[in-house]
């Protein structure tokens, strides 16, 4: 498969309103500490926007905007650790289980089957009630449920690029294993490594934000998530305006914009989709 | 019933069909034929409006103009007047209904019959096209090949159309299959409009009376199958018998020189045709019809390249060569076959120039020859034995360049230039070692190359060949031959081929005359002539000649 | 692919072979949960009485039930002693004690389930057939405005977070226009009776319905429509079109049956993900399910019952998957047969 998926991304106007949206959030998050340092900050509570504080206050008088923009610094590193971690776990089981064959890819793929038919996100609850995980801790779970999904792929793909003629022609002269999984089969993995991250980024910043919003990881995390739930208790009030709305608002941006990559991205590598203009 | 006039279907820009006439009655069967990409499909899909090409024209189907008719009128139709027999590729039926309930369907869309009848019709359907009784309730992964098509034959014909287009139906199907389903869809297609797309030149004779070659949209041969198959009028058309492996010619299988170039202006095929002449390139050639062939050509078809007529030569008062009159076409070779003494090299003599005819004439393209240096240039000869063809005194440059020297063509450089391109073609080195080689240096299969460059170097329309090979090795004369072949494919090269040996004739040449005592005793495509010899001394010869083989045979296999 | 009556042996043969495989991947993932819920607890500091409980627990029990649980647990004999106790209880049905309702787990659960699956078992019903309808209309309509709309407005659906739609459900319809109910699955103390009740359940339910919907249709939508492209592609489309099928026919009874085998798969990973959606949902409502106790639960740190809700969600996903590749075998006979 040889696609150019920068190419194809930007001939895709989701693809480019997705990638627009992220790269915002992002930005917003990599600078968080010069534009808004101070957060912990407590004032007056639950003051409406103003020109000192533009979305209000908090039930702790802490201003909100400042409180979201580090919200977006815990979903990006999130969303970055995961895909990188998850991703490495999918590649090394599926990738070996594809290489080597036998019992051993039968055991992975049953490991892999009986970790995808678990409710993940209830298992997750359940360990982070009794871990209270700090953002690594979060980062290490989450990898630990979503790599199945990306190692089913990867090992299939693996299996097909094998079977490709190059490869078969690459053994035919006596490669190595190593040689043609460094040369020939990781590099064409490539695209669908980047859709599988992508996938993973979008469920981490989801699950981080729901746990969050359950109450059951790290309460000195600033989260999206933690504020939602905060604000949820003061629903008869008006602050929800700019307290609740603001940070869901946020939350479902992030998650549409990585939605929108990954189905651009989905469309790039399956030409069939490609047709419809 | 059915007429269809200027069809032309479009896909955006690329125009698909161009204008396409077809009259066919009921009881007719048209065969389209041509090579992937000729617009064969499309015209079938046309037809069933299914093509989602933007068509333009005219189609009338009884009366009703099918261009006209509204989408709903046009569903009632499908499947019920007209019908269309899929090619039985791995998807062509649903995957996920039984065989009967398929043809249950294709009955029940235009039938508001009770679920009793519908199954009962269905099941004497698959009956009629010979599907097991057992296999009725299978699904279609649990098929062969064979018995998909028969599925799909059943639910073409489950309302008894009258129209019946089959596209390749005997695709993907092995010989036996293949024979079976031939013969179920003849009975099938009798009594209908019948129109079987298929690049298989033998299903198309099977099953169609008339047959219409397409190439990139355009008809350009439609006549009598049987016609059009024993005498092709159209350059393409001979060339896609040529290219076709078949039980009945025993030529070696050619090509087609290059291949279709989409998109182009002029005649479509002018590209890769050899006897292309200025117009060709610059208007499309309109269908003309001609004694009940239809072509669509600037030069009305394949174009007589030499015409021997009625020709008489007497030595002493006796006949050598009596009322000799013998057609050859561009492109062809017609291998002139008889014992020595027949009179076969003198009429080659006659055609050269090199004896004068006591009665009748030669006409090179339709002129009557002259003998000067243009016929010099157009007609060319090589001789049984090419050394002796060859002045000692010339090496093989020299050799290859004497014609241009001889009729003074272009510059020192550019003779030096065409030398050496002759000798490319006709297989040879071109390094200088070999070039300053002297005819008794070289092999009987490198001096015959050298007098075949030697004949190209004037690109010559035809080559007369007598006994070129029978000097040589066995090898070498395959290799030979193998390259007048090409040569011929090429550069659209006629060859008049003189031989006592039937056996070759029958590898190398489109037709075969036969010669017996200075007349032409029979004469007609080589497969014809050889499985039904008209005349005597034909038959006798073909007897020799599997005899000898026969003999061989027994000899040394059978010891 | 023909059938020959050996062959017809083996078939069967490989048939139970497969059922095989699948369960035992369902007995891994249970076995998995299992494992998780003994051995969790266990790993943490501290007795296990103390880290199976919680601070919060202990302080609220006596001692005399403190002995009665590490009795029950049998928590001061060794671990495999431990493990054969918690599995006999798991076989009677005993989820362990809720100090928070002060009863056992599995009452407590049994008396919250019955509103989560009326809700996730209608949301599973009505989202994944108007996905597929949707998905089919859609995909038959390839570039068309409506399409495209579709297309656009379910990638957007699809990419937000469950919770989120239902808290500005709940803000708008709920909050401000009054409309709904803000939480609850029937109104305290109304004494509704028969129809009434029916109209009242079917109130409180309409908002969280609606939001799980909104969420679940997507996913099952974009499948669909991608399978249709692929479907229509097939040659039997062609084939039922030529036979002057029409246009209904060709699109459900044609490509959408074909294009429902692959959403089908689907389905069933698609069950964890609804169930979770559900949780979230009711949490927003306070609609009193699993996923209300749950939040309960967590906020009780009743630990008990937190396992014993991921115990019986686990349960009720697999069987759902299990239901799942049931109705696909039904569906598709190339695996029905000749596997």
């Amino acid at each position: 498969m040889h696609v150019d998926l920068w190419r194809e991304m930007r001939s895709s106007p989701a693809g480019i309103f997705g990638m627009a949206i992220v790269a915002i959030i992002a930005g917003l998050a990599v600078s968080a500490p010069l534009i808004a340092p101070s957060y912990r900050e407590i004032g007056p509570v639950f003051s409406p926007p103003s020109g000192e504080h533009l979305l209000g206050t908090d039930d702790l008088g802490q201003d909100i905007a400042a409180k979201l923009i580090h919200g977006a610094r815990t979903s990006l590193m999130i969303a970055v650790g995961v895909a990188l971690l998850s991703a490495l776990i999918s590649v090394v089981v599926g990738g070996s289980a594809a290489m080597l064959g036998g019992t051993y890819d039968r055991v992975c793929m049953r490991a892999v089957d009986a970790v995808i038919s678990l409710p993940s996100v209830v298992v997750m609850i359940l360990v982070a009630a009794y871990l209270r995980p700090s953002l690594g801790l979060l980062i290490i779970l989450i990898s630990l449920f979503s790599w199945p999904g990306g190692a089913r792929i990867v090992r299939s793909q693996t299996l097909s690029l094998r079977e490709r003629l190059h490869v078969v022609a690459a053994r035919a002269f006596g490669a190595s294993r190593r040689y043609i999984l460094l040369r020939h089969i990781v590099p064409d993995l490539g695209p669908i490594l980047v859709a599988i991250m992508i996938q993973d980024a979008r469920r981490a910043v989801l699950m981080e934000a729901g746990l969050a919003f359950l109450g059951v990881s790290d309460p000195m995390m600033v989260s999206w998530g933690r504020m939602m739930k905060q604000a949820m208790s003061f629903t008869y009030l008006d602050v929800w305006k700019w307290w609740l709305i603001p940070a869901g608002v946020l939350l479902s941006l992030t998650l549409v914009g990585l939605s929108l990559i990954a189905a651009s991205l989905e469309r790039a590598m399956d030409p069939r989709l490609q047709e419809d203009a | 019933m059915l007429e269809i006039s200027g069809l032309r279907a479009r896909y955006g820009e690329h125009e698909v069909l161009r204008g396409i006439d077809l009259m066919l009655e009921k009881g007719d069967s048209l065969a389209v034929v041509g090579e992937s990409g000729a617009g064969k499909t499309t015209l079938g899909l046309s037809i069933m409006r299914l093509a989602g090409a933007r068509l333009e024209g005219n189609m009338v189907f009884d009366g009703m103009n099918l261009l006209e008719l509204s989408d709903e009128e046009m569903r009632r139709l499908r499947g019920d007047r007209m019908a269309m027999v899929f090619q039985n590729v791995e998807d062509a039926l649903d995957p996920v209904y039984t065989a009967e309930e398929q043809v249950c369907e294709a009955i029940a869309a235009h039938n508001k019959w009770s679920r009793e009848r519908i199954r009962e019709r269905a099941r004497a359907l698959l009956t009629a096209v010979g599907l097991d009784e057992m296999r009725y309730q299978l699904y279609p992964h649990q098929m062969s090949g064979g018995e998909r098509q028969r599925v799909l034959i059943a639910m073409a014909l489950a309302n008894d159309p009258d129209l019946l287009i089959l596209d390749e139906p005997t695709a993907s199907l092995d010989a036996l299959t293949k024979a079976d389903i031939v013969e179920l869809l003849r009975s099938a297609t009798s009594d209908r409009i019948s129109i079987i797309i298929t690049h298989d030149i033998s299903l198309a004779s099977a099953l169609s009376k008339r047959m219409a070659v397409l190439y990139s949209g355009m008809i350009m041969e439609m006549g009598r199958t049987a016609d059009l198959i024993r005498e092709p009028k159209h350059p393409y058309t001979r060339g896609l018998l040529r290219s076709f492996p078949s039980m009945n010619t025993t030529k070696d299988l050619q090509g087609i020189p290059g291949r279709t170039i989409p998109r182009i202006g002029g005649c479509p095929f002018h590209p890769r045709c050899t006897q292309r002449i200025e117009i060709c390139a610059r208007e499309v050639p309109r269908p003309e019809e001609l004694n009940g062939r239809l072509i669509a050509c600037h030069r009305g078809g394949i174009v007589p390249l030499l015409e021997i007529r009625d020709v008489c030569k007497f030595f002493s008062s006796f006949p050598a060569v009596s009322h000799v009159s013998l057609t050859l076409y561009e492109g062809e070779t017609l291998a002139l076959v008889g014992e020595s003494g027949s009179g076969k090299t003198t009429l080659a003599k006659i055609i050269m120039g090199l004896i004068e005819p006591d009665s009748g004439e030669i006409l090179l393209e339709g002129e009557r020859a002259r003998w000067d240096a243009g016929f010099y240039r157009r007609v060319q000869m090589i001789f049984q034995n090419p050394k002796e063809s060859i002045s000692h005194r010339l090496n093989v440059l020299q050799a290859v360049r004497e014609p241009l020297d001889v009729q003074r063509i272009g510059s020192e450089e550019e003779r030096v230039a065409r030398a050496m391109k002759a000798l490319e073609s006709a297989e040879l080195s071109t390094d200088p070692e070999f070039l300053r080689k002297y005819p008794h240096q070289l092999s009987g299969g490198e001096a015959q190359r050298v007098a075949i460059a030697r004949a190209l170097v004037m690109h010559p329309k035809l080559l007369i060949a007598d006994e070129p090979t029978s000097a040589l090795d066995p090898s070498v004369q395959a290799k030979i031959l193998r390259l007048l072949m090409d040569l011929q494919e090429r550069m659209g090269l006629s060859i008049l081929f003189i031989t006592h040996d039937i056996a070759l004739a029958r590898k190398v040449s489109d037709r075969i005359a036969v010669m017996l005592r200075g007349s032409i005793v029979e004469e007609g495509p080589s497969g014809e002539v050889l499985r039904e010899p008209a005349h005597q001394y034909t038959a006798s010869l073909v007897e020799c000649a599997s005899i000898c083989t026969r003999m061989a045979w027994e000899t040394h296999v059978l010891d | 692919m023909a059938i020959h009556m050996p062959i017809l042996i083996r078939r069967c043969d490989a048939v139970i072979k497969m059922d095989l495989i699948w369960l035992s991947n369902y007995a891994i993932s249970f076995l998995l949960i299992l494992i998780l819920n003994f051995v969790l607890p266990r790993m943490m500091p501290g007795d296990p009485l103390h880290a199976i409980y919680g601070e919060e627990a202990l302080i609220s029990m006596t001692p005399e039930m403190e002995a009665e649980i590490i009795k029950r647990f049998a928590l001061d004999q060794p671990w495999h002693a431990q493990l054969i106790t918690y599995i006999t209880a798991l076989l009677s049905g005993d989820l362990g004690y809720s100090y928070y309702y002060r009863t056992g787990v599995t009452d407590v659960i049994l008396g919250f389930l019955p509103w989560t699956l009326l809700l996730t078992g209608l949301a599973f019903v009505i989202s994944s057939s108007a996905g597929v309808i949707l998905g089919i209309e859609s995909g038959y309509r390839r570039g068309s405005k409506l399409d495209g709309c579709m297309l656009s407005g379910m990638m957007f659906l699809g990419g937000m977070p469950d919770f989120f739609i239902g808290i500005v459900l709940l803000l708008l319809f709920g909050v401000t226009l009054g409309w709904a109910p803000l939480g609850g699955a029937v109104s305290p103390y109304a004494g509704h009776e028969g129809i009434d009740l029916v109209l009242d359940i079917a109130h409180h339910l309409v908002l969280p319905l609606i939001s799980l919907v909104l969420v679940q249709i997507a996913p099952t939508y974009l499948l669909t429509r991608n399978a249709m492209l692929n479907t229509l592609r097939a040659r039997f489309i062609m084939t039922a079109k030529a036979t002057g099928l029409g246009e209904g026919a060709i699109r459900y009874r044609h490509a959408g049956r074909n294009s429902l085998l692959p959403v089908v798969t689907a389905m069933g990973m698609r069950v964890p993900n609804m169930i979770t959606g559900t949780l979230f949902l009711e949490i927003v409502f306070s609609y009193p399910g699993v996923g209300t106790l749950l939040n309960t639960a967590l906020s009780a740190r009743d630990y008990p019952l937190i396992q014993g809700v991921l115990l019986i969600v686990t349960v009720t996903v697999l069987t759902t998957n299990f239901l799942v590749d049931m109705t696909y075998v039904r569906l598709d006979p190339r695996v029905r047969y000749a596997r």
